[in-house]
């Protein structure tokens, strides 16, 4: 199963190197390979050195492209982290 | 047993084992690998990683109790990046193409992300530099030798003696919760960071070693004399017999100078002196207080703005300077934010570049009139806490008469406007000015009939009046505050607040180091601040002091042309 979806990068601090921490970590949970693109650059989303090249700040747009059998709910819960800002106080 | 020699400062003797600190950006080796070498070198690489990623795995494990969740997410990070096969898989790459050793080719490769990191717009995302940087010395240092857990200051035992290339302002914070036994350093003089450091925790230190340190490893058994400036390497058993016997001589020292605490700071002939005590964490209030200081002389606020990325807010500084004029209960002298120059911060303003001449930038003052997002919470924080105890605010680095009518301005709107917000606050609190530049010595007298009060700031003025940048190893034994250019400007910086009736105290290094104690009684000075470590000292130094006795030999002094006859009044002064 391949899933896309577009994510915006609301938090302020972007994806820093904790925000990134954080991503892989989910990811790394799922079967699905996630990969992640800022229109130039597309970082797999299991390795935290890719994702910190991304240089995806507050207000990026990435698309996110999650292929595998639990790639819906791998989608979700991704698209779910972002929304909350990583779960850090701003 | 062999010896090393540099300069000593601080005080006594420390016996104890080295402990090797390597700082991100010091250099590591590079060597050529021999082709039918260089996959053993790629799995040397590995192994590095692997037990680097062991060694932080035991660590984060050791210190997750204690520790924040803040930290746990950026050792999860880190352990993440050392697990990351593309970081190996890269640096693999490059000891393959170059055939050179590995912790170089890390080395190549972390200069490469670093730059990119720092390139980008966001400069949140710069923070990842920092990262990056951290987690390929812990790799290197394994390959070196030097266990990653002890490539910083965690782990460290009492006792302990830190050898490193350099200390940072920024490195008080993490030492002084470490009851380390000494320093040595390749660089630094009499007073440098380290030197004030080690003062104020009243341990030995020895600076300006230049590549001494390079003979010294991890483990290394050592005995610093901080007075000499020496030390043993590997001492024998009679060496050390001798040195313990010193150390306990020094500590019974110590223990006669506890003894006056209690007693008044009056000279022999009557004149009562004000001694207060320099902090930098309102912890050291504490202290202070133990050492009997008549007040806080100088409350250093910088820590607020170091180590960390987003600055304090108006709330937060509120908070602390309220609750650090409570503990006090005595006067408290607080300085507004002296940034720039040695002392730059970590995060927060893209502004702050690093200028060719710091030292000569827009520093001190002229950074935060510069900045009034910076300055302007900082003062509205101080008069909002000034109604919690008796406050004082002092400007650093004053060097015209423009920034006083700046400041006065500024003063004016924050008095409305906590006006307007209902927000109470004290209707008289002193405003004084730090006199470091010679600018400001030179013309004291206007800066005095505008200001509340002066304190003189050694450091820089003799910095300045000499030139002669204090942190340069090379050229620091040409700092000298007996310099008569130095004493002439002191004292007409006292003159001048005399003549204008408002006080004037001292705060530099030069306050708290007994030898000039009482040349500085002779020309006049009657408030003197220090770190409160040495208060008892320099408390000694006054109550056997008859000033009437040494002030026409100061008249004496000012005017001798000749060096000899110059060192030789010096000398009968403070004798």
């Amino acid at each position: 199963m391949r899933v896309e979806k577009n994510i915006r990068v609301i938090n302020k601090l972007g994806l820093h190197t904790r925000a990134a921490a954080k991503l892989v970590k989910l990811c790394g949970g799922f079967g699905s390979s996630v990969s992640l693109c800022n229109g130039q650059r597309t970082a797999d989303a299991k390795s935290i050195m890719s994702v910190m090249m991304l240089a995806a700040s507050q207000d990026t747009d990435l698309e996110l492209v999650v292929h595998g059998d639990d790639a819906e709910e791998a989608a979700r819960k991704i698209a779910h982290l972002f929304e909350n800002c990583f779960e850090e106080d701003e | 047993m062999f010896t090393l020699h540099g300069t000593g400062v601080g005080f006594g003797i420390a016996i104890g084992p080295a402990r090797l600190i390597r700082r991100p950006g010091q250099e590591v080796p590079e060597y050529g690998i021999p082709p039918e070498q260089v996959e053993d070198e790629v799995r040397r690489l590995h192994d590095g990683v692997a037990s680097a990623i062991e060694c932080l795995s035991v660590y984060y494990e050791q210190i997750w109790r204690e520790s924040t969740e803040e930290v746990h997410a950026i050792l999860d990070a880190h352990l993440l990046m050392m697990k990351d096969p593309v970081l190996t898989r890269e640096s693999a790459s490059i000891i393959r193409e170059r055939q050179i050793n590995a912790e170089y080719a890390l080395q190549i490769h972390s200069e490469d992300l670093e730059a990119i990191f720092r390139n980008m717009d966001d400069p949140y995302m710069r923070g990842k530099a920092d990262d990056v940087a951290q987690v390929i010395g812990r790799i290197q240092d394994e390959l070196l030798g030097q266990h990653a857990g002890q490539s910083s200051l965690e782990g460290i035992v009492e006792g302990e003696i830190i050898v490193t290339h350099d200390l940072m302002p920024a490195d008080t914070i993490d030492f002084k919760k470490h009851r380390v036994g000494a320093f040595l350093t390749n660089l630094g003089g009499p007073i440098s960071h380290t030197a004030i450091l080690a003062r104020s925790m009243q341990i030995p230190a020895i600076v300006g070693l230049h590549e001494g340190i390079r003979y010294l490893k991890t483990g290394d058994m050592l005995v610093i004399d901080g007075k000499r400036g020496v030390v043993l390497v590997d001492p024998d058993e009679a060496a050390l017999e001798v040195y313990r016997k010193r150390a306990e001589k020094i500590e019974r020292a110590h223990q006669a100078l506890d003894a006056i605490v209690d007693k008044p700071a009056t000279t022999l002939d009557g004149h009562s002196v004000t001694l207060t005590a320099n902090i930098e964490f309102a912890e050291e209030v504490v202290e202070s207080i133990a050492r009997n200081a008549e007040g806080i002389g100088l409350y250093r606020t910088e820590s607020l703005f170091m180590n960390r990325k987003e600055f304090p807010d108006e709330g937060e500084q509120f908070d602390i300077y309220s609750t650090l004029l409570e503990k006090a209960a005595r006067p408290v002298t607080i300085r507004t934010l002296d940034l720039g120059a040695d002392k730059q911060v970590d995060g927060g303003r893209q502004s702050m570049s690093p200028a060719t001449n710091p030292a000569l930038g827009r520093r001190a003052i002229r950074l935060c009139l510069h900045d009034l997002t910076l300055f302007k919470p900082q003062l509205r924080a101080l008069y909002r806490a000034s109604v919690h105890g008796e406050l004082r605010i002092m400007i650093p680095m004053i060097s015209n008469l423009e920034e006083l009518d700046q400041l006065f301005v500024l003063l004016g709107e924050i008095r409305d406007e906590l006006k307007a917000e209902n927000l109470p606050f004290s209707q008289n609190i002193p405003i004084g000015g730090m006199i470091e530049v010679p600018a400001a010595a030179v013309a004291a007298d206007l800066f005095a009939s505008r200001l509340d009060f002066l304190s003189i700031g050694t450091n820089d003025l003799i910095q300045y009046t000499l030139a002669i940048d204090r942190i340069d190893d090379e050229v620091n034994y040409l700092y000298d505050p007996l310099h008569p250019s130095v004493l002439r400007l002191i004292k007409s910086v006292i003159d001048a607040g005399n003549a204008a009736g408002i006080p004037v105290s001292m705060c530099g290094e030069m306050a708290g180091d007994a030898a000039y104690t009482r040349i500085l009684l002779a020309m006049g000075l009657r408030e003197f601040s220090m770190d409160p470590a040495v208060i008892p000292a320099i408390k000694q130094k006054v109550r056997l002091t008859d000033i009437g006795k040494i002030e026409p030999t100061v008249g004496k002094l000012l005017s001798a042309g000749d060096s000899g006859r110059y060192r030789e009044l010096i000398e009968r002064i403070e004798t």
